[in-house]
Formats: structure tokens, C-alpha cells, sequence
């Protein structure tokens, strides 16, 4: 038996090391797993060199870019002062109209929806593989950053947290196939889903033909997915098809972030955030 | 300690691309750094001590990948396995031939992977990612051709160290 053993062990070593993974996916799938302690370490270990380049791209980008920079900064001062000037404008008329919205919520007795921190986070990183779309940044557990916090840039959103080790998460996109967000049309109220296709614009799916929808509309979150706060810029549609048939109409949304060319983004807590945390504070 | 050498520069190498990638703003394409280094082992590497270092160099990409399934790790051991059987009816001699020999791979390798997702998502089309394959197997070639002196210098090196072991 260990002669027989001994005789054939190449192959049985070379046969284990490729059906173990292999039963490993089969079994579990598209879920992956949670980072074990072997993970972290190398996720420890990467993250900072990740950190490291991209730090010293940046230097070399400030020090070509700087002078080129410092010879319009001159125009542009005197544009963004005329600009200063109107938006400082618009904010009193903003707040204006901000303290009767909360004189109206108030008297309509409604509860302002509670927010979670905002926290500012560096992308570093792109996953080297394409089967799921996800980039990785500087914020992890101990800053407070949890699995299915969503993840946003003022102009729109970006995706949701998918793991998270001590300083680090990964940010599974929203053009990933995997990824649904309930959305919203911003004029007509109407609700659906955009789905990520794996390439540039989202899909629009699970609305209603009837809806009122144009080319143009401008696309929002709906906070009915339990991960998006409700408002957020999602995209713009680009493209309908309305079919004579069947329930529901078509359409692409082009992002509103274009998420090949992210650097700063912020973790936002979801309605989930604070059981998460509370889980997390149960096992330690 | 070859193994380790080969772990490090996977791991220097995925690092690398991670980076690389998002300055280049690619949205779907990648660099194989990982493929490139399996190609090498099919090549130069004996099935047992490959087959390690494959599963190891698979066992990154999938931790790297955000959502480790395993696939990733079979299909590095896969390519090794299939390279391997290549390896021994064509003779890979040379830049330009291992630099072919890496984009074949490639293009099995992605083709696998698309395959497999397609799969256990359902999502989609099997053919979802194919259209960043022309531009990763490109991209794939140049790293290719850009780490084969690399490579050859690490393994001479590590045969020098090994052969003056033995004169001890």
C-alpha cells in the first residue's frame, strides 16, 4: 500500500491540488468565502505596497503636472471667483428653502431619515481579475467600514462593500453583474432596478411598461434595496425599449460616476450598518 | 525556496497590476501577470514542484479577487497542467515563443474563467467578459515578454545558489 502510495504520489498530489479548489467552487459558488487568518496576512501585506505605489504615482504625476498647472492657475482664480460669488448665491437661497422644508417636515410630522458616518476613503487598488468588478480601499473594520456599506463620490454611486479585513475593504462596483440597486425615476417617481451588466452602462429592469419614463431622465436611488440611502445619483438614461408585449420596459443607464478613473470615495452607512457592527463586536 | 521566490513575485506582480490597472482606467481588461508565471512553470518547472507553486499563485489571484470561490486556483493548476502537455509536443525556446505561449494560455485561461462564472452566476452572458480578452491577451503578451528575461534571471540565480549547496 505506501510502495503503491509512494509509486503514484505525483499524481495524487497534482490530482488533489486541482479538485480540491475546484470542489471548493463547485460547492460554494458565487458566494466566496470570509477571509480566514491566512487571508488577512496576505491582504496586510499587499495593501500597504498598493498604498505605497499609488502614493508614489501621485508624487510623480504632482511634480510633471505642476508646473503645466501653475501657468493657468491665474485664469482659472478669476473663474472660480465669479463662480464663488454665484454659488455663494445659490447656498442662501438653498438654506432658505432648506429651513421651510423643515418647518414643512416638521409640521407634517415627519422623521428626518438617519444617516450613518460618512467616511472619506482612497481607492488603491483594481481586483486583477474581471469576474467581479470590484476596486479596494484604504478603510477597513477598525475605521468602522462593514460588509454591505455603500460606497459613493458626491456626483453619484459607486458600489457596495463586499469584505472587509483591519484596514481594508473591497468594493464590488455597480456596472459588476452581480450588482441590483433599487432605483428611481427623479421626475416621475417611478421605481425599478439597474442591474450591472460587466461593462459600462447599467440595465434597467423590473419597470413597469405603463411608467412615465424619457431618454434623458435622470435615475436615483431608492433606498428600497436596504443598502443605497434613498436620493443618490445613479445615472441618466440613454436608451428605452418599450416592446408592444409583456410587463416590463428595457433601458440602459449610463453611470453617473465613471468608475475606471475613481480615486477619493466615501463609506456610508445602510439601515444594516449598526448590526453589522454589533455582530462584529459579538465575536470579538 | 524557489516556491517562495515564485510566491513573492506573484504577489509583487498582482500588486503591481492592481495598480496599474486603475491608472490605466481599464474597465474590464486586465494584465495576467499570473498566467505569465504559471507559462513559465509549465515550462521550466517538473509537474509536482509546478503544481504547488500553480495552486499557490491561483490561491493569490482568488484572495485578490474580492470573492475567493476557488476557481481561480483550479484553473492556474489547470493551465500548468494543459501548458505542461503543450510544453512537451512544442518546444518553447526563446522570447517570441514563450511570449505566444503566454497569450495561448491566456486565452484558454479567460475563456475558462468566463465559462465557469457564467455558470454559477447565470447571469448575464457566457460572453459578458470575452470582449476584454482581446485587449488582457495583448496586454498579457507585452508583461510576457517584459518578465521573461526577469524570470530566467531569477531562475538562474536560484540554480546558482542551489548548485553551490551541493558543492558544500
Amino acid at each position: 500500500m505506501l510502495s503503491l502510495l509512494k509509486r503514484y504520489r505525483t499524481l495524487l498530489i497534482v490530482g488533489v491540488l486541482l479538485l480540491y479548489p475546484f470542489g471548493a467552487f463547485l460547492t460554494t459558488g458565487r458566494r466566496g468565502r470570509d477571509p480566514n487568518f491566512v487571508d488577512r496576512a496576505v491582504i496586510g501585506m499587499t495593501a500597504p505596497l498598493q498604498r505605497g505605489l499609488i502614493g508614489l504615482i501621485d508624487g510623480v504625476k504632482a511634480v510633471v503636472f505642476g508646473y503645466i498647472d501653475l501657468r493657468e492657475v491665474r485664469q482659472l482664480n478669476e473663474e472660480l471667483r465669479t463662480e464663488n460669488l454665484q454659488l455663494r448665491a445659490a447656498v442662501q437661497a438653498l438654506g432658505e428653502t432648506r429651513a421651510e422644508n423643515e418647518r414643512l417636515r416638521g409640521l407634517l410630522g415627519y422623521a428626518e431619515a438617519v444617516q450613518g458616518p460618512e467616511i472619506p476613503a482612497r481607492v488603491v487598488g483594481v481586483n486583477p481579475v474581471a469576474k467581479l468588478l470590484s476596486v479596494r480601499i484604504n478603510r477597513g473594520e477598525s475605521d468602522g467600514v462593514f460588509r454591505g456599506m455603500s460606497v459613493v463620490t458626491p456626483d453619484g454611486i459607486i458600489g457596495q462593500v463586499v469584505r472587509t479585513t483591519g484596514g481594508w475593504a473591497d468594493v464590488a462596483l455597480v456596472t459588476d453583474m452581480q450588482s441590483r440597486v433599487g432605483v428611481r425615476v427623479q421626475r416621475s417617481r417611478a421605481r425599478g432596478t439597474a442591474a450591472g451588466s460587466g461593462k459600462g452602462p447599467l440595465r434597467l429592469e423590473n419597470m413597469l411598461r405603463t411608467e412615465d419614463i424619457q431618454e434623458g431622465d435622470l435615475i436615483i436611488t431608492s433606498g428600497t434595496d436596504g443598502v443605497y440611502p434613498p436620493g443618490l445619483v445613479v445615472g441618466k438614461v440613454t436608451h428605452l425599449e418599450k416592446t408592444e408585449h409583456g410587463m416590463f420596459l428595457g433601458g440602459d443607464i449610463v453611470p453617473a460616476v465613471d468608475t475606471t478613473k475613481l480615486e477619493e470615495v466615501l463609506v456610508v452607512g445602510n439601515p444594516f450598518g449598526s448590526v453589522a457592527q454589533a455582530q462584529a463586536g459579538g465575536e470579538r | 525556496m524557489k516556491f517562495l521566490v515564485t510566491i513573492a513575485l506573484a504577489l509583487l506582480l498582482l500588486t503591481l497590476e492592481s495598480v496599474v490597472v486603475q491608472q490605466l482606467g481599464l474597465a474590464i481588461s486586465r494584465i495576467d501577470v499570473t498566467v505569465v508565471l504559471v507559462a513559465f512553470l509549465a515550462v521550466r518547472a517538473n509537474t509536482l514542484e509546478g503544481s504547488i507553486s500553480a495552486f499557490s499563485v491561483g490561491y493569490l489571484l482568488d484572495l485578490m479577487s474580492g470573492q475567493p470561490t476557488g476557481l481561480f486556483t483550479f484553473l492556474a493548476v489547470f493551465t500548468f497542467l494543459v501548458g505542461k502537455l503543450v510544453v512537451s509536443l512544442v518546444e518553447v525556446r526563446g522570447r517570441v515563443a514563450f511570449v505566444l505561449f503566454a497569450m495561448g494560455a491566456d486565452v484558454g485561461h479567460g475563456v475558462l474563467a468566463s465559462f465557469f462564472t457564467w455558470l454559477t452566476t447565470k447571469e448575464g452572458s457566457a460572453t459578458a467578459l470575452l470582449p476584454g480578452l482581446p485587449l488582457q491577451v495583448t496586454l498579457t503578451g507585452i508583461a510576457a515578454a517584459f518578465l521573461y528575461p526577469l524570470l530566467r534571471r531569477f531562475e538562474a540565480s536560484q540554480d546558482r545558489s542551489s548548485s553551490a549547496g551541493l558543492l558544500r
